[in-house]
């Protein structure tokens, strides 16, 4: 019975999910301290940080299914794309909205014109360009043969946005996470490093979570397609 | 706006967002699934 | 060579039939002549202003001329089967998709020589030195953007709404090309030579050069259901 096991599966995931957010928030919001300079606006980071590794993950995810499709026309790589695709808008949109937030203490503007902002955006741009084109294309393997050539072109153009952007204009500070000069764990609080660590496999469980959730529906469907063309 | 204002703003808007994407997620789940059994009930009788 | 014989052949078909009618090429003039004005009536362009702001505006009236350009440019196919019959014949895709490349470079190529000068006379910029090389900076530009916009051309075909579709997803993706390109103009403008603008030219170039491969090898995948 593939299907209770796989009922089973999603049980577990959804829970251990459920408690890995309320971990995230415990660990972000009361146990970890206030940072010495940004105060508590910086609780923000918790979920900004793993927002956007979610929603590059997705378009990597994205550019994969759309390969896959390119390549197999199967129809589960591309449910895999566009699942992902409308997942990753999600998490793009809810990362400017949290670094827009943040960056009002912080720097005193809701906006800025910054190198990695402004990436963002433009890489929000592309992908809800990617889903209009999904909405607007009717006939279903051509909306998808479609959708998989921007998907890749999409993912291909990313680092010479990247490039330009960041010649363009540099004045975000530098990630302080990954730094070449020093190991993570040495540059920030052991604390805060952990609240970061909770919430990122939240954020990775939730994400596999929708995923699954999404996909599922996309076979369905398909099935619903299939019995009603007999 | 205080500090800390900024937090449950932050905090209230990704959670608000994620969870009603989950809602309607479900709730188009819930639709398929639906027309999945009517439609295999359809055949049998 | 095969290949290039086809994409002539195919350009050519285009081009005489452009000569008979003259429906994309009257239209994209008249528009960036007419964003010109619009220009005018928007910005205070003193002589002063005018040689900062033109890359931009020049720019802008390009992008603008060659977006109408490209939902034009399937528009012979498009009717009577013509794309299927198209592809039917023993036609490379990647002849096809370098014949209305390069088609949509020559209608604006054809426009901003024209549109250029008409610039200059009409905001009277000081110098007509930089001209030349700015053509040959734009031209890149083009190369960038029609390259990636017959791509999306062909994408966006068989969608409802197209024409209103394809600007919407080929903008964003043209972010390193609108940037070069400005940038270069800049510096050709502000001191007659490249100078500290020189990676932005390696970008342009970069660009054209990478999505002209992935277009030809594409293409196969972009006309084909």
């Amino acid at each position: 019975m593939p299907q209770v096991t796989g009922k089973k599966r999603k049980g577990i995931l959804g829970a251990a999910t459920l408690v890995f957010i309320i971990a995230g928030l415990y660990w972000g919001l009361v146990k970890a301290p206030p940072d010495a300079y940004q105060g508590d606006s910086q609780r923000i980071m918790y979920l900004h940080i793993p927002s956007i590794l979610i929603a590059y993950l997705s378009f990597f995810l994205v550019f994969v299914g759309s390969c896959l499709y390119l390549w197999k026309r199967e129809k589960r790589d591309d449910n895999l794309a566009y699942g992902a695709a409308e997942i990753g808008v999600l998490f793009t949109a809810l990362t400017i909205v949290e670094g827009s937030i943040w960056g009002r203490p912080t720097w005193g503007v809701w906006w800025t014109w910054d190198a990695r902002l402004t990436l963002t955006a433009i890489l929000l741009l592309i992908f809800i360009g990617y889903l209009m084109l999904r909405a607007l294309v009717e006939d279903e393997s051509r909306a998808a043969s479609s959708a998989a050539i921007l998907g890749i072109i999409g993912f291909l153009d990313i680092p010479l946005i990247h490039m330009s952007v960041y010649w363009w204009r540099t004045l975000h500070q530098p990630p302080s996470i990954l730094r070449p000069d020093k190991v993570p764990w040495e540059n920030i609080h052991p604390e805060l490093l952990t609240a970061l660590a909770i919430n990122f496999v939240a954020f990775v469980l939730l994400y596999f979570y929708m995923l699954s959730l999404r996909l599922r529906l996309g076979e369905m469907h398909e099935e619903i397609k299939a019995r009603r063309m007999r | 706006m205080s500090m800390w204002g900024y937090v449950i703003l932050a905090y209230g808007i990704v959670w608000g967002a994620i969870l009603l994407y989950v809602v309607s997620l479900k709730r188009r789940y819930r639709a398929a699934e639906n027309e999945l059994q009517r439609l295999s009930d359809a055949k049998e009788s | 060579m095969k290949l290039l014989r086809q994409t002539l052949l195919l350009l050519r078909k285009d081009l005489l039939l452009e000569l008979r009618r003259h429906e994309s090429l009257m239209t994209m003039f008249f528009f960036g002549a007419q964003l010109l004005f619009v220009f005018n009536f928007s910005f205070e362009l003193t002589p002063a202003r005018v040689s900062e702001l033109a890359p931009g505006l020049l720019w802008l009236a390009f992008l603008f001329t060659g977006t109408l350009g490209l939902t034009q440019l399937f528009e012979g196919e498009r009717g009577n089967h013509c794309l299927d019959a198209l592809l039917m014949s023993p036609i490379d895709r990647g002849a096809l998709f370098l014949a209305k490349t390069c088609f949509n470079i020559f209608l604006m190529g054809l426009v901003e020589l024209v549109v250029m000068p008409l610039f200059w006379i009409l905001f009277s910029l000081p110098s007509w030195q930089p001209l030349p090389a700015l053509f040959l900076i734009v031209f890149l530009g083009n190369v960038g953007f029609c390259v990636l916009g017959t791509i999306l051309a062909a994408v966006t075909l068989k969608a409802r709404a197209r024409e209103l579709l394809l600007p919407l997803v080929l903008f964003p993706l043209m972010v390193p090309v609108i940037l070069a390109t400005i940038r270069c103009m800049e510096a050709l403008l502000r001191f007659g030579e490249l100078g500290d603008a020189l990676p932005w030219l390696r970008l342009l170039i970069g660009f054209d050069v990478i999505f002209l491969t992935v277009g030809i090898l594409i293409f196969d995948w972009v006309v084909d259901v």
